[in-house]
Parts: structure tokens; sequence; C-alpha cells
């Protein structure tokens, strides 16, 4: 579902290079939930951008959903985001200017949808996360709960096979972080793969697998897991 | 998509208005002041009579003393004498047609003692002058043959006298003197635009000549003559006099001093060359034509080209109004750029959710098209309102010869300056926005989504 082989992604200026991912061997199947973990700067966010297709890489191959990623247009790229890939953000991203209903609009404008389509889908990803009564507020007007679950209505409104939430639950209290856990676990009991990378080793176990990231390499904790018990055995 | 589009560019003008109309105005403010200076050169640069332009044409011939200086181009060569003139009107060519010009003056006097006398100046001509430049007439017409040969006291005055002596009524068979001379008005010029006075040759614009006299009846009568007297050594000394006296020597003189024109057919053009030569070859054999011979014959759209590529106030003006728009296009740049620079978050967002680049920029080209147009419509009002401030210091610094409606056609806003001025305002806003949107657009996605 989603593989990546010696992914490596690496930051040039005139003078530095950073290695931010190194040789990344990874694979997620379909359904799973999986969390990321590591310390600040480990590159967690390099792996989700590229884990979304909104960084190139160096080195190595990406297959997503079966396509391979690497070389593909900017304008190939965009149409993978906007079909196969919902992002939920820390920082909630959400347009201030704009309602509910349009927030969510967003990404099914440029996927074309005819308008009766677009409300129907809006409403039901509102309704999903128990805001369809406020779909004509403003972000603002909500609390900071309300707005990542309308963030999540907003990446699962086009019915992705990815979610990718980078510490979706980072600025809220523990309160609203478990009500936002609940609402992924839910998606993905209902078959969307998830990649949520967080800070909080509380949240991390819940997931199906963990991965950490130290330095930009990639440990898969289930597979060490693995191996441990083949190694003993 | 493009509907989507137009709702994002047209909530994004809402959403910052102090910013959209100083954009708009920036670009308004140079694009009309462009547009000003562009159109007053645009018509004051007309050529007058387009549909026969290159076949009316002014006849010079090069009469000069041995050593005169050298003349290689018809703008710097004297007018004719008085006998070449009445040589060539005699030359008769099927299909040709000539006239001549000089200037005079006089005070107009009519028997209402009410009305005030007018000085005025005034066209010295032919009765071909009519036919072949086509001033429009309000009332009567000009005169025929029969009456110039016959020295007959006869004037056409303009809309203005008219205007000014007899209320705008209908004045044909009246009487207007002119010191002790009476003639009658057998015509009243209706407003005749002209881009410059060209008969001339002085190329002024927006002062139409106030009374048209036949030639014959100024000599016969001694009319005073403004002219530039090009005469040779024997006449240099009282060129000046010739102005009030001496009229049968300077007839008789080599002095240049009358305009000749000749409206000529294509087929015709070559053969009236030639008889031009063959008359001063016939001239030269009588002593006159001492040099090369050096004819020009030089038609109003030629003419024209020269005076407008020499028209330096129009052209430093054209340059500076280039040089003020450029700049109001730099500080829209500049303002784009701010305005477009603070949505980066905003198009990172939309990319990571799927927006392809060129939706992006369509996004913007359309705002930019709206900012355009906008901008070309408040810069055609602002050309409107500098047009007429233009006009109105042209009248006030002018004397009553000069009226509104003869100076409006030189200021006027025509279909065409408008359409150039919507299509300058919109392209040029267009490629003012081509680095703020490729900045915008260049924004990596994932470059903006993790900050706070």
């Amino acid at each position: 579902m989603l593989r990546m082989e010696n992914v490596s992604k690496i930051y040039r200026t005139d003078l530095v290079e950073t290695h931010a991912l190194r040789k990344v061997d990874l694979h997620i199947k379909a359904g799973e939930f999986v969390s990321v973990t590591g310390p600040s700067g480990s590159g967690k966010t390099t792996f989700l951008n590229l884990a979304g297709a909104l960084e190139t890489f160096e080195e190595g191959d990406y297959f997503l959903d079966g396509q391979n990623v690497k070389g593909l247009s900017d304008d190939k790229l965009s149409e993978i985001r906007n079909q196969k890939i919902g992002f939920i953000f820390q920082s909630f991203n959400l347009l201030p200017d704009l309602p509910l209903f349009d927030n969510v609009d967003v990404p099914l404008r440029y996927r074309g949808m005819s308008a009766k389509e677009r409300k129907e889908r809006i409403e039901h990803a509102l309704e999903t996360v128990g805001l369809a009564s406020r779909m004509k507020h403003l972000p603002t007007q909500l609390s900071g709960g309300q707005q990542q679950r309308v963030a999540i209505a907003r990446a699962i409104a086009g019915e992705p096979k990815f979610l990718l939430a980078d510490e979706p639950t980072g600025n809220l209290d523990s309160l609203m972080a478990q009500q936002v856990m609940e609402l992924l676990e839910d998606i993905n009991s209902k078959g969307t793969t998830i990649i949520m990378v967080t800070h909080d080793d509380q949240l991390a176990r819940r997931a199906h697998r963990n991965i950490q990231i130290f330095d930009g390499q990639v440990s898969d904790i289930e597979k060490a897991v693995a191996n441990d018990v083949i190694r003993s055995a | 998509m493009f509907n989507y589009n137009l709702q994002l560019a047209l909530k994004s003008l809402k959403d910052r208005p102090a910013l959209t109309f100083l954009t708009i105005l920036t670009i308004a403010i140079g694009l009309g002041l462009y547009t000003t200076i562009k159109t007053m050169s645009y018509q004051g640069g007309q050529v007058p009579l387009a549909h026969k332009s290159k076949n009316i044409f002014l006849v010079q011939m090069d009469n000069r003393e041995i050593t005169a200086e050298e003349v290689t181009h018809q703008s710097r060569l004297v007018d004719t004498t008085y006998k070449d003139t009445l040589n060539l009107l005699a030359m008769e060519l099927p299909g040709v047609e000539q006239t001549l010009n000089w200037y005079t003056y006089g005070i107009l006097n009519v028997e209402d003692e009410n009305i005030n006398p007018v000085r005025a100046t005034a066209s010295v001509t032919s009765s071909n002058f009519f036919t072949m430049f086509e001033p429009p007439f309000l009332y009567g017409n000009g005169w025929d043959k029969a009456t110039e040969n016959n020295a007959e006291g006869v004037i056409v005055i303009s809309k203005l006298m008219n205007d000014k002596l007899f209320g705008g009524r209908n004045s044909v068979g009246e009487n207007v003197r002119i010191g002790t001379n009476v003639l009658q008005i057998i015509g009243v010029l209706d407003v005749w635009h002209l881009s410059r006075k060209f008969y001339d040759r002085g190329f002024s614009s927006g002062r139409p000549d106030n009374f048209f006299i036949p030639y014959t009846y100024a000599i016969a009568n001694e009319l005073p003559r403004i002219a530039g007297f090009d005469c040779w050594q024997a006449d240099a000394d009282i060129a000046r006099s010739f102005r009030n006296e001496n009229t049968q020597r300077l007839l008789n003189s080599e002095c240049a001093w009358v305009t000749f024109w000749a409206e000529i057919p294509d087929e015709q053009i070559e053969n009236y060359q030639q008889q031009l030569n063959n008359y001063i070859e016939g001239q030269k054999a009588l002593g006159r034509f001492p040099r090369e011979i050096l004819t020009y014959v030089t038609n109003l759209d030629d003419q024209f080209s020269y005076i407008n590529g020499r028209n330096d106030f129009m052209n430093v003006f054209s340059i500076i109004s280039t040089l003020f728009f450029a700049v109001c296009l730099l500080n829209a740049v500049g303002i784009m750029l701010a305005k477009f620079m603070r949505r980066t978050k905003e198009v990172s967002l939309r990319r990571a959710l799927g927006a392809k680049k060129k939706t992006i920029i369509a996004q913007h080209i359309i705002e930019v098209v709206i900012i355009g147009f906008l901008g070309g419509l408040l810069g055609i009002f602002v050309a409107y309102l500098g047009l007429q401030g233009m006009m109105n210091i042209q009248i006030y610094s002018s004397d009553y010869t000069r009226r509104l409606e003869d100076l409006q056609p030189l200021f006027a806003l025509d279909f065409t300056m408008i359409a150039k001025a919507f299509i300058t305002g919109i392209s040029c806003t267009l490629i003012a926005s081509i680095y703020p949107i490729w900045r915008l657009c260049n924004t990596p996605p994932a470059s903006q989504l993790k900050s706070q």
C-alpha cells in the first residue's frame, strides 16, 4: 500500500548538506494505523512530507498505492495528493475567512466534482465529526478541538486511502486530544490507512504499529520485535 | 474551476480593499497620464483629408540665388514666388487642381454699431482652396473662378467670426468692412477640425482661420501680407516693406512667399513632376532658377510624418509619460508582491490539498485581469480628466480665436484610444504580475504548513 525502498532526502545549501532521511525502507499495509515518533529534528515531518508527496526525494523509490511517485510531474503529484491523501496538521491550517463548509470544500473543488456531490460529501464529513450544525460558522468561532475536527472533515471528505496527521493533537488539551484520537480510530476502523506523527507516547501506543525516527533513520518497532522473536526462538 | 477561481479572485479583492484600491489607483494614474499624452499625440498627429492625403502636395521649387545654402529637406526650402504661382496656376493638367495661400489681417466691421469690430488674421487664397481642402460650410459656399478673376470683394468667414459679428445667424449676402474695403459674405464655415493647420505650413493646432479672401482681391486692394519673404540680394533690403507696400515690386520680384499646393491624381504625379522640371528649364533661359534643379512635391502623409517625428514637446512628454507609467507599474508590482506573498500559507495549503500550479496561476491571473480592467476603467476616467485639463490650459493660455469646439477633437478620447488604454492596462498589469505570481506559485507546498 505504501512502500519506501532506500528513500533518502538531503537538504542542500551552498555550504551544508543535511541528510534529513537516510535510506528508509518501510512498508505500511492498507488499513494500518501507524504512529511515527522521534525527537524534534529527527526527520518526522520530512518523512510525512515525502509520504504525502509534498516534497521530492533524491534516492530510492516510493510506491504509493502501487504507483511509483519518484519523478512524477508536479501536476501528477497534486493529483495524487488530492485523490489519495488527506492531511491533518498540528495547527489545523483552516482558511480563517471561509466558513466550515467552504473549508471542507477546498480539496473537492480541485477534484472537479459536481456541486451536488460536493455538498453531500461535505455534509457527511461534517456530520462524521459532529459539526454539521456549524457549517456556516467561521473557524475563529470554534474551539481548537472543533477546528481540528473540521480539518479532519476536510481530510476525509474526499474519501482518501491515506490520512497523514502531523501531531494532530499537539495544540489541544488532553480531553480534546482524546476526542480527536477517538475520531481518527473510528476513521481507521472503516479502512482508511493513517500515519500519525506524534510526540505523545500514550497516543503512539494506541496505533497498530509505531515507527521511530532518529537522526533521519527509521526503525520499525514491529519489524524489530518480530526479528527479536525470531532470533530468540 | 473558472467559477471557483473567479470567486476566490473577487473575494481576495474584497478582503483587502485598501490594497486593491491602491493597486488599481497606481495603475490608473500611470495609465491615465500615459493615455492623456498618447491621445494628444494621436489626435494631434492625425493626417487631415485622410481620404486623399497622399494626393495633396505642397509644391516647392528652388529659385534661390547660386550663393544660397544647400537644402536637403523640403521643410528647409522656401515657398514660391508670385510669378511662379501664376504660371503654375495657368499650367493645365487633367485632374490636377492647384491653390495658393498667404496671410493677411484686418479689422472686421459690420453695420450694426452695437457689434464691436474684430481684429483677425485670415487666409488669402484661390477658389480651388475650398474644393481641395474641403472645409465644411455652415451657410453658402466658396467663390468661383469668375469671381476670382474679376477680383470681386467677396469673403468667406469662419463660424467664430459669424458668431461674433452676426450672432450665429445666416450672414450670407451681408457685408463686412475691412478698413475701407466692403466685402460681401458668400460663405460661412462650420467648425473645421484640422489636427494641424497644414496649408500655411505652420502646422499649428486648434486655431482656425477667421476669414478667406480671393488673392486677386487682396492684391488689387493691397491688403497687408503676413509672410516670410525670401528674396534675392537685390530685394533683401526692402523685404520687410513688402508686408504693406511695394506690391508691384514684390509681384515681379524673385521673393518666395506664397505657399503653393496641388491635388494630383496618382496617374499624373510623374507627369506633374516632369512639367515642373520643364517649367524650370524654360525659366532658366530667362535667367531665373540659377541653381541646379531642385523641386519638392511632398504629400500630406509625408509632411505629417516628418512633423510628428519632430514634435519635440509631444515626444518628450510621451517619453516622460511612458516612464511614469513604468514607475507606476513597478509600484503595482511591489503592492501585488506584498499582497500575494501574504497568501503563501494559503497557497501552500491549497497546493497540499491538490491544487495544481496552473490552477493557482489561473486564480491569480483572473485577479490581476480584474485589477487591470478596473485600472483601465479608472485610467480612462483619469485620462478624460487629464485631457479636459490640458484642453482648458490651452484655452486659457490662448486668445479668443481658440474655442473649445475647435480644440475638442484634439483632446477627444475615441474608441481606438479607449480600446488601447484597456489593452495596455490589462496587458501591463499582467506583465507586472508575472514576478509576484511566479514567486507565489513556486512556494513549496510543504514550506508553510508547519508554521503556527
